[in-house]
């Protein structure tokens, strides 16, 4: 008896702790939940399908049922220790919960689909190809269902079914040759099918042969955190690029000889720093040669300042002083300086270079359109070429069915042909604001979540044409083909000048 | 008499058909070479396919590595002749060639050391401003990651000598003679594959 | 001095006391380790599991403020709102934990170092020491990880996959900078420790069987771990030349991986000739047999599991061997398909799909087998089987949406979305770690010399399952309508509004969740000091491990080491009055255990005499065989 008034007590204990844990468990999230309902706008009155607030009140109650079924439990078992009958039938509890599964999760599945089947590929595909993409989604959604429901009902039903029994013995039975024949040959037959369908699919999207000589092509270029589509201007031809070419007014590093100068300047300005003002801006050469005495002059004011004033009473100054000199005692400030100086001489060779090349001075990118929109007709065919600037990004297109990676350093492209225009969707999806949308779908940093171009179909060229001429060229074709600078190879850009 | 209580109290030893220490050296060596695959797989998969293109710049080796490769044959033999020594109770001439594959391991890493003299001489550094000349970055990749490899094998070798001396290197106790040579064996032909490799897949 | 000696000898034995550091802290006994393991992987799965319930947080409620993001993240949580770059840095490491502190090292470190000699009637390990030194590599790295996590610049955040260029360049991210250094010290560390720990796991299964222990007598259990370590070893060090290649790259400027780039505020950048698309290629040829890595411990516990608690033998003993063999051999060559729409090669693409769809074969065989192994059988309802069924149920729903996205047509349109975060954090996220609860609540008495609580086990299994489902499921419906991973958020893009709702229960469900997990904390500490005292063989199992004295013994048996007469799942022999043989027992049919190699003797096979079951009795007459 002693025996068991200990384990009681024992059991009591635990009773305790366990909900200490679970109330320490719950303090944050009471909490969580009050800051939640501070900001839900207009303080309104108790609303009880408010999510929040079915979540408090079930996560109590949850706990509470557990709680005092494990202690009813406990009782039972120890009772049944005591007195040798059964009582607590964890046994048929299990075996039931294995019914309730399946039919549950039956019920949730059916929810689901009701509530949420429109929005899935079951044929509501933009594009041409994307309609082979659904079909094959739907064969391989009804193999996979049936077997899905098949083996979980099996699973469950079993469970029931051949619950423990006292007394009873199982079936010894530990191999069949012709049952695994069975289930790795069916299988094997299913998938061979699957396969043959994917693989003719996916041959006939990624076909590069199926590009039409009429098809129409659009570079997509990617940054972070932003896309920016670029149309051929009225000589229907893209102009040359290259990444060392980027700057601020010249986001794709297009061949533009005047955006070139002014980067140039721009490098040259940065790296011999500006005569007439060589206090602003000394440039990283001086800079480098100055380091030890900046560093010297920093570590002064460093301690000047922490002798006289009070650290805390300038906080950001003080921290950034810190830093700075912090960085130039550890070498760290000298050999940025010197790794920035060394970049930008390399983009310098490596703009000369590039400027004696051919493509450059084909005098094409000048009426090239870039825009932030892109404006597609339907039932053409389009191509598109993608460049990335910094990272990986994904081009996403979910309504077309089309997605690939954007690589810096390697051209990616796609083609699709979209057979909806956007006000078709839209009337079809019955939301007058729905759009098309070309997402990022590869992490890329911290604005990767907001990184999406909107993709607008029209019914006719007329309508993109009429488009495309409101969008502004970004520089006007030069006079001549070619501006040739001084000083550059002069036989190559005759060449050129000659082809062109 | 005492015994050690560590002795006493060890449990009955069973005796296995390779010993643990033999069996995890070659398990790690298969390690060592999926390392290296990667590497290798990685230079065929950067190197590209169409030559004009040439985004890849075609250098002689150093003719030091040339050097090495012969080094690591020849330490091949002596450590065989160490190994066998060994397992006929020639105590002295296990020494010798032990000391001697040590030399040639130290005599090999040197080698590389001129190898790579050379490489930065030749302006082909580890860290390099021509894209073309990724290839040395890989050369310098595999030769820094074997010779670590080296390195290892010479610790091995150390400790082995250090045992030789001590006599505790004979044909009844072999387990560490026979790890250090098949590991000894396995960077040596490791180095003359890379090596190959490197020479005919520039 | 012989008979003194040897009597005193024993009496040593007995009152023999190692330090409390040889014994608990830098202990050589396997035991002792697979405890150190399971304890840093439940400590890493705590963390892990609540990173996902705050990110989750900011999933669900992306406009509401949380006082408690600002007091646990303090400046990545200021004003009550997660900071977009520590979301990612939450996702990664959230990834990261999950993926090789929780279910490679405490999942597989656990049960592998526990078993491994257990059951093969082995002594310790080949090399006591490396597994000493493969568990201290495995701390030393969890510890790096934990640390990256309060740097200046916040944990790296470029995915679990840390894809250069944005891990390569550290003005590319702020997660870049010392997150990802030390990311990349922690993974360099964990991949030491998981091949000293794989070279040992090898090194003893093919030397250290006792006798009578042939490769066919086996448990699934170490047949399993067998594969997984050669997995490990041969992908590992890939994995290793690709962080060196990223090490390089990140630290002497190098362009291994890194070409044409130019970054806002810092300019073109000097590195060229590059390729990005390389370092997906390694990353991936470890990536796709750690899923493996991951996945088949779970599956030889369920196996091992199932077999003791439906009173039956295993079915198709040598199917289930040979399609692990397949799925290990095939995880080595579809790494591809992870890698779809990188504008790879098409052709490429579709050997990739080919080879990939051919996994669902061995992996179908081992869904039925299980199946099978239930019908008929005599279920007891341990926590541990249950765990097993539904580790079985979530590698049905998870395996089949495999289905889809190893079809490379399909991938287009769902890869990264997620539908990939619901099939594979099922398949072997909730699979491996329901295989890994399995395995704790079936070896908790072996391991602690106590039985835990099985009515918390209960609740324990049915919330996190219910849960699991709920949080995991409805992700599918999210994937097909082309809602892309690892966004912050979706409020700025109103075509997903639909899904507000659905995030919303995901999250409560993860929180739920959470919640069950509590019971499993509370259960395991309080089993390990007041748990109920263990019998020798709790659940009336046939393999060696329970022929071993309860209390543990440095060399697990005192005196010989147990022979072994037959395979490790002979329940319920007709021939037998009890319900189960174990592997050490002598008996008249099979004398001498070194000549019958034979898996399962066969005693007369009796057909079943009715078959109640619909489905079996139609195959049988749709087959005609009786």
């Amino acid at each position: 008896m002693k025996r068991l008034i200990q384990t009681r007590l024992l059991a009591v204990n635990r009773a305790k702790k366990i909900l200490l844990m679970c109330f320490t468990m719950l303090a944050p999230i009471v909490a969580l939940a009050q800051e939640a309902t501070d900001v839900v706008k207009p303080p309104k009155e108790f609303d009880p399908l408010h999510w929040d607030w079915v979540f408090i009140a079930s996560a109590i109650l949850v706990i509470l049922i557990v709680l005092v079924l494990a202690k009813a439990f406990d009782i039972g078992a120890l009772t049944e220790k005591l007195t040798g009958k059964k009582v607590v039938g964890w046994n048929k509890i299990n075996a039931w919960l294995a019914i309730i599964t399946i039919i549950a999760s039956a019920a949730g599945f059916a929810y689901e689909m009701i509530y949420h089947g429109k929005y899935l590929l079951l044929g509501n595909s933009m594009s041409e190809h994307g309609s082979e993409i659904d079909s094959m989604f739907n064969w391989t959604f009804g193999f996979t269902f049936v077997v899905f429901v098949i083996t979980e009902f099996l699973l469950f039903w079993f469970m029931f079914k051949y619950r423990y029994r006292e007394g009873e013995k199982a079936l010894y039975f530990y191999h069949n040759n012709k049952l695994e024949l069975i289930w790795t040959i069916v299988p094997a037959v299913v998938l061979t099918f699957l396969v043959l369908r994917g693989f003719n699919t996916w041959s006939r999207i990624t076909d590069k042969d199926s590009i039409g000589k009429d098809a129409r092509e659009i570079e997509v270029f990617a940054y972070q955190f932003g896309w920016k589509a670029r149309y051929a201007g009225a000589d229907k031809e893209f102009g040359a690029h290259n990444f060392t070419l980027i700057s601020g007014t010249n986001p794709l590093g297009l061949a533009v000889n005047t955006e070139v100068e002014a980067l140039l300047a721009d490098l040259e300005l940065a790296i011999h720093g500006d005569s007439k003002d060589s206090i602003k801006n000394p440039g990283l050469i001086r800079l480098i040669r100055d380091a030890e005495d900046s560093s010297t002059i920093w570590q002064l004011q460093l301690k000047a300042y922490e002798a006289k004033q009070n650290t805390t009473a300038y906080p950001e100054v003080y921290k950034n002083l810190k830093a700075k000199a912090m960085d130039a005692a550890s070498g760290t400030y000298k050999s940025n300086l010197e790794k920035d100086l060394r970049r930008k001489k390399t983009t310098l060779d490596r703009i000369a270079q590039y400027r004696k090349s051919k493509e450059f001075f084909n005098g094409a990118a000048h009426d090239d359109k870039i825009t932030t929109e892109i404006v597609l007709v339907k039932g053409k065919q389009y191509v598109f070429n993608f460049r990335a600037r910094d990272v990986i990004h994904s081009a996403y297109l979910p309504d077309f069915r089309q997605q690939i990676n954007v690589v810096p350093g390697m051209s990616t492209k796609f083609q699709f042909v979209p057979v909806k225009t956007t006000a078709e969707a839209q009337a079809e999806k019955g939301d007058k604001d729905y759009n098309f949308y070309l997402y990022c779908n590869k992490i890329c940093g911290a604005a990767h979540y907001n990184m999406k171009i909107k993709v607008t179909v029209v019914e006719s060229d007329a309508k993109f044409n009429a488009w495309l001429v409101n969008q502004p060229s970004v520089w006007n074709p030069p006079a001549t083909p070619a501006e040739v600078p001084a000083g550059s190879d002069s036989s190559a850009i005759k060449n050129s000048v000659v082809k062109n | 008499m005492t015994m050690p209580a560590a002795l006493k109290t060890r449990e009955p030893k069973e005796q296995y058909k390779i010993a643990p220490a033999k069996f995890n050296i070659w398990l790690l060596m298969v390690a060592s070479c999926m390392l290296f695959a990667a590497f290798v797989s990685a230079y065929i998969v950067h190197k590209p396919d169409n030559e004009a293109k040439s985004i890849w710049t075609k250098f002689e080796l150093p003719v030091f590595f040339t050097y090495s490769a012969i080094v690591a044959a020849i330490s091949s033999i002596t450590i065989y002749l160490a190994w066998k020594a060994a397992k006929r109770d020639e105590i002295k001439i296990n020494r010798l060639f032990l000391a001697t594959s040590l030399f040639l391991g130290f005599v090999f890493c040197l080698l590389q050391y001129l190898g790579w003299k050379s490489m930065i001489d030749a302006g082909l550094p580890f860290v390099n401003a021509k894209p073309q000349d990724i290839s040395a970055s890989y050369v310098w990749v595999i030769t820094a990651i074997h010779l670590v490899h080296v390195l290892g094998g010479i610790i091995l070798l150390a400790v082995t000598l250090a045992r030789s001396f001590a006599y505790r290197v004979h044909k009844k106790s072999m387990t560490l003679m026979s790890v250090t040579h098949t590991y000894w064996h396995f960077v040596g032909l490791l180095w003359i594959y890379l090596f190959l490799f490197l020479y005919f897949a520039r | 001095m012989s008979t003194a000696a040897a009597a005193h000898a024993e009496h040593e034995e007995h009152h023999h006391h190692e330090s409390f550091i040889r014994k608990y802290v830098f202990s050589m006994d396997h035991k002792m380790i697979s405890k150190q393991f399971l304890m840093t992987g439940i400590i890493m799965g705590i963390l892990g599991m609540g990173m996902s319930l705050l990110f989750r947080l900011q999933l669900a409620w992306p406009d509401e403020q949380f006082s408690i993001l600002e007091t646990l993240l303090g400046k990545w949580g200021a004003g009550g709102k997660l900071d977009p770059n520590f979301y990612m840095g939450l996702v990664t490491i959230h990834g990261t934990i999950m993926v090789f502190y929780v279910l490679t090292a405490g999942l597989s470190g656990t049960f592998s170092n526990l078993l491994i000699p257990l059951q093969l009637g082995a002594r310790d390990m080949a090399s006591p020491f490396l597994n000493m030194l493969s568990y201290w590599f495995f701390f030393v790295s969890s510890v790096v990880l934990c640390i990256s996590m309060f740097v200046e610049t916040g944990p790296a955040s470029a995915g679990w996959t840390v894809y250069p260029p944005l891990s390569a360049l550290e003005k590319a991210m702020p997660g870049s900078g010392l997150g990802m250094t030390l990311w990349l010290v922690a993974i360099a560390l964990f991949i030491i420790s998981a091949l000293l720990g794989g070279i040992n796991y090898i090194s003893t299964v093919l030397n250290m069987r006792t006798k009578g222990m042939s490769m066919n007598r086996m448990p699934l259990t170490i047949w399993a771990f067998f594969f997984t370590a050669v997995l490990g070893l041969l992908s590992f060090p890939v994995l290793l030349g690709a962080a060196l290649f990223l090490i390089f790259d990140r630290s002497f400027g190098t362009s291994f991986y890194l070409s044409d780039i130019y970054l806002e505020g810092v300019g073109a950048l000097e590195n060229i000739g590059g390729s990005p698309v390389l370092y997906q290629h390694l990353f991936w040829f470890l990536g796709h047999p750690e899923v493996y890595i991951i996945l088949m411990p779970a599956l030889g516990i369920t196996s091992e599991v199932i077999s003791t608690n439906a009173r039956k033998p295993i079915f198709g003993y040598s199917a289930m061997v040979i399609s692990l063999m397949g799925i290990s051999f095939l995880s080595f060559i579809v790494w591809g398909h992870h890698m779809f729409v990188t504008g790879m090669n098409p052709f490429l693409g579709s050997v990739f799909m080919i080879l990939t769809l051919i996994i669902a074969v061995p992996s179908a065989v081992k869904v039925f087998n299980y199946l099978t192994t239930l019908w008929k059988g005599n279920l007891r309802f341990t926590p541990a089987m249950l765990f097993s069924i539904g580790l079985v149920s979530f590698f049905i729903s998870g395996g089949l949406t495999g289905i889809y996205l190893g079809n490379a047509a399909l991938d287009i349109q769902l890869h990264d979305s997620y539908f990939v975060v619901a099939h594979f954090h099922l398949v072997m996220g909730s699979s491996a770690i329901f295989g890994m609860f399995a395995g704790i609540y079936h070896w908790f008495p072996r391991m602690f010399g106590r039985m835990m609580n099985n009515t918390l086990g209960y609740f324990h299994f049915w919330f996190t399952f219910v849960t699991a489902y709920l949080v995991f499921f409805p992700m599918h419906f999210m994937g097909l309508a082309g809602v892309p991973r690892r966004y912050y958020q979706f409020t700025l893009m109103k075509e997903f509004d639909v899904w507000v709702d659905v995030n919303k229960l995901i999250t409560i469900a993860a929180i739920a969740a959470g919640i069950a997990q509590l019971f499993f904390l509370w259960n395991f500490f309080y089993s390990i000091f007041r748990g109920k005292k263990a019998e020798q063989n709790p659940w009336q199992s046939n393999t060696l491990e329970w022929s071993a004295p309860v209390k543990h013994h440095h060399g697990n048996w005192p005196g010989e080491l147990p022979t072994v007469y037959r395979g490790p799942h002979e329940y319920s022999r007709p021939d037998r009055e009890e319900d189960f043989f174990p592997q050490h027992i002598p008996d008249e049919s099979t004398p001498d255990p070194l000549k019958s190699g034979k898996t399962v003797p066969a005693p007369e096979q009796k057909e079943p005499e009715t078959t109640d079951s619909v489905f079996f009795s139609a195959i049988k007459r749709v087959f005609g065989w009786s």
